[in-house]
């Protein structure tokens, strides 16, 4: 049984629920159904990659020297499988945390839908056209929550996000643009696998190297909100509706993050190498610079927005590291953040909906009337603090240990990050759970989480920052053959 | 007789027929015209289509041709008439009532003139195939007498157009005078493989400029947003998508294949083309920034779109001319049915202001729709159609290692998308519906927009069908070529 029609199907269901909204279905309850259904074809696909290896829809090349070849071409292997796990898993969490009483529910969840479809088609397309364009498609959807249901300086976050990673997209395009063009002209082609291959065969220059991996570096870190292009990632996730941070933060960040694993690392090795001092002095940037953002914030939602930014320092820090053990540690921390940053925006949001606030100071006391809130509110912040059992901790010290022998100063300068991010979030949590009820909201009626109905979004996500932290063999077992892949020369 | 079924006679004949048809039938009995000149410009357009590639009437071969890029661009051409000729029959009239079924009929001229330039291949016949479209135009632009700015917008036309026709002929005249012909292949074998003398350089700079004004180019694009303003919407629609994609075909058959596809032109123009690309993207894109009027704003993202197409062109290379064709139907499939738009919300709010888009996204999510769809492909975003014809201009740019014009592509793509959500922010998010009086759009309205959005989105997805066009524009000339003696 091959298997095949489920990677288009994994597209599909969420069209089929924009669709059906579009035509009067009940928003919530059809998002949160199709998000659910999508896991179906999602377990199939995976169950075929454990047991066979790589999971394909549609044919092979065979349309060399057109004048605009692209072809729509999903496939699935064990490292875009994590990533689309985490889509699945965040999207349907996502419609879990979203209110039922909100204004224009319709569009509402029309975006939200397409944010998630924007982050699987990217995670799924094979053709450079198409893992292009539907990360685009997430971008003005996202604009909208923002600038509808945000709160705060929700039209200049908007703004500022939008345009911004319309610049960092570009930016990428003119260089895929340049990686299709390095290769020999009878073989150029749009799909990544044949285009690995062809420029495996025939290197790109070393000068061109540089030049196209710069292009990568800013485009794709422009995404990931890599220092000094990173002002738009955390007063957009503050200022954002709570699902919408969490598809944002949660899964489409990790875009940027997977096409340098699988673009700009195979392909530009060279280039990659001469420019580690850059990628070294930015990441820094991040962990230290926005680390020490970090600490200064008063409100839980732009803390959580900083440190989630901070945190792609350390992924980076994987990503240059040179060894598999970094790749498997960036990845794992990919999904780690992914989950521990949606479960972070979902408390906040929670909070916020309940108390009107997220300023920090006004927070105080909520262990006391809130215990099941706080508690995931703890998971979250200790997962993203880099607690032993939590998912982000296996990652965190796989980057490490693959990092050291190559960028021995970094590893150092990421361990201070970890200190920074403990003490902002500790800072956080002490404040907010054990802190004084302050007087203006004293009296006013705080409910916690209430049954199933509430709790199973968090749950779901505590449960597998869990699950991973304990068996990173879950994400690392099948990615790494491809890992191994990258980087053989 | 072969050929003379040609869609320019039927387009003339059909206008000639509905005038004549005005001033002969009796007062009262004038209802159907409109629907008859909708029906005629179907007819015409299906005629078009089924008569692609077949040659024009043998007596006109000394002058006119027929070949990939004209049989692409008449259905084009055809396709516009359609739409303004929907749009004028929903123009308000004030004291011209009475003459609207010249009104209707006049712009079935100046079709038929652009059909005729796109197939001309002698400077001669692209005059007079020019002048054709040029006193059409004035007529239609100036043809709400009673608004003041529709006699400006005639006016501003009129001094603009003649100003750059002036151009033309001088460097025609020029051209004659250097090269010892105005017909294109002869030129073509006359300067090919030695250098090019002063004054045919000359001649080029000249007919260029001409060109430039056509296409509102900067530096020669000042008069564009006020008449665009002015003129009544259908002949802002010609204006800004007929007569600029004329201007472009004109421009790819001259550069790309005709008189001056020549490595001594290519020299000295490439820069140049290039440069005035550069500055009009540049000004198009910012100038667009605060515009608060529909029709201004669109007025400056085609002279932005016009940068794009000819930093394209400036690459002076087969990928460059394709692009081109290619941007020109992708232009015309998001841009017109904005003006058809344009139109419904002048007749319901007196005005093309961007504010009375507000809370439409929740008064009639369909059009909302439509029109976002339209406006993002414009900015160039995927998956929508507009993406893959900048795609195109970049990766043209690339393969060319024009760097220059490829970093201001994509700065100006970036500021693009900021003008581009201005409506798509009013649309959804500047106020709540209930703020807004309800007001219905006509169904034909709903059906437009909602077909234009969804060929963006499926073109943008699987953009073949465009490329086979582009792949057939590049074709060579389809009759026995008799005069290249």
């Amino acid at each position: 049984m091959s298997l095949t029609w489920t990677l288009p199907a994994l597209l599909g269901l969420p069209l089929i629920g924009v669709l059906a909204i579009s035509l009067g279905a009940a928003p919530r309850r059809t998002a949160s159904v199709v998000s659910f259904l999508n896991l179906i074809p999602g377990f199939l696909a995976f169950g075929v990659v454990l047991r066979e290896g790589d999971l394909l829809f549609g044919g092979e090349a065979s349309f060399i020297r057109e004048v605009f070849p692209v072809q729509f071409r999903l496939g699935l292997d064990g490292l875009s499988m994590a990533l689309v796990g985490l889509t699945l898993v965040v999207t349907l969490s996502a419609m879990g945390v979203a209110q039922a009483q909100v204004k224009r529910a319709k569009e509402y969840y029309i975006c939200l839908l397409l944010v998630g479809l924007g982050g699987l088609g990217a995670f799924l397309s094979l053709d450079l056209f198409y893992f292009f364009s539907f990360h685009e498609v997430a971008l003005i959807p996202s604009f909208l929550l923002i600038g509808i249901w945000g709160q705060g300086d929700r039209t200049g976050a908007a703004w500022r996000m939008t345009l911004y990673l319309m610049l960092g997209s570009l930016v990428l395009l003119v260089g895929l643009i340049g990686l299709v063009w390095a290769a020999p002209e009878t073989a150029r082609s749009l799909d990544w696998r044949i285009l690995g291959e062809t420029l495996r065969a025939n290197p790109i220059p070393g000068a061109q190297q540089t030049w196209l991996a710069a292009l990568l570096l800013v485009g794709f870190g422009t995404l990931v909100s890599l220092v000094p292009f990173h002002s738009w990632a955390p007063g957009g996730y503050a200022s954002a509706p709570a699902p919408a941070a969490m598809l944002h933060a949660g899964v489409l960040k990790k875009f940027g993050l997977y096409g340098l694993l699988r673009l700009a690392l195979p392909l530009t090795p060279m280039g990659w190498k001469e420019l580690s001092w850059l990628v070294g002095l930015m990441l820094a940037g991040n962990i230290l610079y926005l680390g020490l953002a970090a600490l200064a914030q008063r409100d839980f939602r732009w803390l959580l927005g900083f440190s989630s930014a901070m945190h792609m320092g350390t992924i980076f820090l994987g990503l240059i590291g040179g060894t598999v053990l970094g790749l498997g540690g960036a990845l794992l921390l990919m999904v780690g953040h992914g989950l521990s940053a949606a479960l972070g925006f979902a408390v906040a949001g929670e909070i916020g909906n309940r108390l009107g606030t997220t300023w920090m100071q006004d927070l105080g006391g909520l262990a006391k009337r809130a215990p099941k809130l706080w508690f995931y509110l703890m998971i979250a912040g200790m997962a993203s603090i880099g607690l032993p059992g939590l998912a982000n901790f296996s990652g965190e010290i796989l980057i490490f240990f693959g990092a050291w022998s190559a960028h021995p100063v970094l590893v150092g300068i990421a361990a201070w990050g970890v200190v920074l991010s403990s003490v902002a979030m500790l800072r956080a949590i002490r404040s907010i759970s054990t802190g004084p009820v302050p007087a203006n909201l004293a009296a006013k009626e705080v409910t916690d989480l209430m049954g199933a109905k509430e709790v199973w979004p968090m749950a779901l996500l505590t449960f597998l920052l869990l699950a991973i932290g304990l068996v990173p063999n879950l994400i690392l077992g099948p990615a790494r053959p491809v890992l191994e892949r990258i980087l053989q020369p | 007789m072969s050929g003379w079924f040609c869609p320019e006679v039927c387009l003339v004949f059909s206008g000639v027929g509905l005038i004549l048809a005005d001033s002969l039938l009796p007062e009262g009995k004038k209802g159907w015209i409109p629907g008859v000149a909708l029906g005629l410009s179907f007819a015409i357009l299906v005629l078009t289509l089924g008569q692609s590639g077949q040659p024009m009437p043998s007596s006109w071969q000394n002058l006119f041709l027929t070949d990939g890029l004209s049989s692409v661009f008449k259905p084009f051409f055809v396709l516009c008439l359609l739409g303004v000729t929907l749009i004028s029959i929903r123009t308000p009239m004030e004291r011209e009532e009475r003459v609207r079924a010249e009104w209707i009929a006049l712009p079935f001229f100046p079709t038929a003139g652009l059909c005729l330039l796109v197939s001309a291949h002698d400077f001669l016949a692209i005059f007079v195939a020019l002048e054709l479209v040029a006193i059409s135009l004035y007529l239609l632009a100036a043809f709400q007498r009673t608004r003041a700015t529709s006699l400006e917008a005639g006016m501003k036309l009129l001094v603009m157009g003649g100003l750059s026709t002036g151009f033309l002929v001088m460097g025609i005249a020029w051209l004659y005078a250097a090269a010892g012909s105005t017909e294109f292949s002869k030129i073509l074998v006359e300067q090919a493989g030695r250098p090019a003398s002063l004054p045919f350089l000359f001649a080029v700079g000249l007919i260029l400029t001409g060109l430039a004004f056509k296409v509102a180019a900067v530096p020669f694009h000042a008069w564009a947003p006020d008449v665009y303003e002015g003129a009544p919407t259908s002949t802002t629609a010609f204006l800004a998508v007929a007569s600029k994609a004329a201007g472009f075909v004109l421009l790819v058959r001259i550069f790309g294949f005709g008189a001056f596809a020549l490595d001594s032109v290519a020299v000295v123009y490439r820069p140049v083309m290039l440069t005035l690309g550069i500055a009009t993207v540049t000004l198009g894109t910012l100038a667009a920034l605060p515009q608060r009027n529909l029709k201004r704003y669109l007025a400056y993202s085609g002279i932005a779109h016009a940068g794009y197409m000819l930093l394209a062109l400036g690459t002076l290379g087969e990928a460059g001319m394709g692009t081109v064709v290619g941007y020109l139907w992708a232009y015309l499939l998001s841009a017109f049915p904005v003006l058809i738009f344009i139109q419904e919300m002048e007749r319901i709010h007196g005005s093309a202001d961007v504010r009375h888009l507000e809370g439409l996204g929740q008064k009639d999510p369909a059009v909302a729709v439509g029109l976002t769809l339209c406006f993002l492909s414009m900015a160039g975003l995927p998956p929508l159609l507009g993406f893959a014809a900048k795609l195109s201009v970049l990766t043209t740019l690339w393969s060319a290692g024009e760097i220059p014009g490829l970093v201001v592509g994509v700065v100006m793509a970036v500021v693009g998308l900021g003008f581009y959500l201005v409506p798509v922010r009013a649309m959804y998010w500047e106020r709540e519906a209930d703020a807004v009086p309800a007001k219905r759009f006509p169904s034909f309205l709903v059906w437009i927009l909602l077909g234009a959005g969804l060929a963006q989105l499926v073109l943008g997805l699987q953009p073949r069908p465009l490329v086979r066009l582009v792949e057939r524009s590049l074709a060579p000339a389809t009759t026995a070529v008799s005069n290249e003696k």
